[in-house]
């Protein structure tokens, strides 16, 4: 072995054995996925996230108190239709997504829950929405509504704000988790996945043109018109009851040149 | 006329200098020179007092203070820029260009042109972006870069600059205030 493999050998185990202690450490593993659909530059897309929780110890994974997913740089949020009414939350916990305007909804999506008392194969919240929210300070704000039926009855509001990123990324999607009551005053459910879209796909508006109302799709944030070696990087920190927190990361691949 | 009076006078007194030896010529010398330098400085006197009477140009700063409102539509976008085009009225009247350029998610920067007649004007600036439902606005300072024709030299920094953006249609309204030189 030469000198210099024998260095690159040493720094590498340093390297891992660094590394060991985060990973280790976490009570929670988690996967992270992402996709542009289309995923054609300078286009309007819809952004898909999804991520799947286990836990290290092989029972529940501590519920999940807040996410920050980083989104990649160059994604154009000005041109985009999306949100082009506001929902309040208040009203959309009375009246669920009737007490909004379908000009608000930004995407949608479904969840896996378990409860503490449980099998473990979760069960599932089928209906997640997202919709545009009165924005706080300046950031505009995704409002996540979760109608769970069974066996955990719940409508459930929290927020994501969409703050400007660091230089690495161009912009965080900050949400804080309310724990989900698996039934009253007991312990609260364990998020198990979550995919969720935010993007025009399946999604319609209307406007009034001539005083008649028509439907059209909105155009959502547009892919970045370069896309990075090794594609458009994606990241998200999640923070959990026990304490713990672990990143995951992922890449949605660029697109080909056709 | 003095310019011409003096040449003559020194141009005949350097001739006979060289028939009178030359400690006369280099006296000559001296006395041209220094009615030189009198003659340039009166000329140089003359024009200022001239411009200054004239026009725009050799008139010292004037200060304008600035209270424009614009009214544009889209006309393309690319990636991460928008282009406007449209109408200013106010102080300076004329065509009005804005180019934004998203740089986060709730901020933005962006490049004026205004051309009124004779002129024009260019200013960049930074705002804060807000999306509020249907209408989006934007809030910063701007400062006036340079100017053209009428307005060469145009300079300022510190100026409001605010605007709208209905969302649907791309249709922007901007408001720009504050002062500038020129």
């Amino acid at each position: 072995m030469s000198p210099m493999s024998k260095i690159r050998a040493i720094t590498a185990a340093l390297l891992v054995c660094c590394c060991l202690p985060a990973t280790a450490g976490a009570a929670q593993t988690v996967t992270l996925h992402t996709s542009f659909s289309p995923d054609k530059l300078g286009q309007s897309t819809t952004v898909g996230f999804g991520f799947q929780i286990a836990s290290t110890s092989g029972g529940l994974p501590s519920p999940l108190t807040g996410l920050s997913l980083h989104l990649p740089p160059g994604i154009d949020y000005i041109t985009t239709t999306l949100g082009l009414s506001i929902c309040q939350p208040a009203s959309l916990l009375e009246r669920g997504l009737s007490g909004c305007s379908p000009n608000s909804r930004l995407g949608f999506g479904s969840a896996l829950v378990e409860v503490p008392f449980g099998t473990g194969s979760g069960h599932e919240i089928p209906d997640i929405q997202a919709l545009m929210g009165p924005s706080h300070n300046g950031n505009i704000v995704v409002l996540f509504y979760a109608n769970g039926q069974e066996p955990v009855y719940a409508q459930i509001v929290f927020q994501g704000e969409l703050v400007a990123g660091s230089t690495a990324f161009g912009g965080d999607l900050d949400a804080t988790i309310p724990l989900i009551p698996s039934v009253t005053n007991g312990p609260p459910v364990s998020i198990l996945s979550v995919e969720s879209t935010i993007g025009p796909s399946h999604l319609i508006y209307y406007k009034h043109v001539h005083g008649k109302r028509v439907a059209f799709h909105p155009r959502g944030v547009s892919v970045p018109l370069r896309c990075p070696r090794g594609g458009f990087p994606f990241s998200a920190n999640f923070s959990f009851l026990d304490g713990t927190s672990t990143v995951a990361r992922s890449v949605v691949p660029c697109p080909s040149r056709r | 006329m003095v310019r011409e009076t003096c040449s003559y006078e020194v141009r005949g007194k350097l001739k006979r200098a060289g028939r009178f030896g030359v400690r006369a010529r280099a006296r000559n010398l001296l006395m041209a020179g220094a009615m030189s330098v009198g003659v340039l400085t009166g000329i140089a006197v003359l024009g200022a007092g001239t411009s200054s009477a004239a026009g725009p140009r050799a008139v010292a700063a004037r200060t304008i203070t600035l209270h424009e409102a614009g009214s544009l539509h889209r006309t393309s976008s690319s990636g991460l820029k928008l282009n406007e085009q449209g109408s200013a009225s106010g102080t300076i009247k004329g065509k009005i260009y804005i180019h934004l350029d998203v740089v986060s998610p709730n901020r933005v920067t962006a490049e004026v042109n205004i051309y009124p007649n004779g002129g024009s004007l260019t200013g960049s600036g930074s705002a804060n972006y807000q999306v509020n439902g249907g209408t989006a606005s934007f809030s910063g300072k701007m400062s006036i870069k340079r100017g053209t024709g009428s307005y060469n030299g145009a300079h300022g920094s510190g100026l409001s600059f605010s605007g709208t953006i209905q969302r649907l249609s791309g249709a922007v309204t901007v408001h720009l205030s504050g002062s500038m030189s020129t």
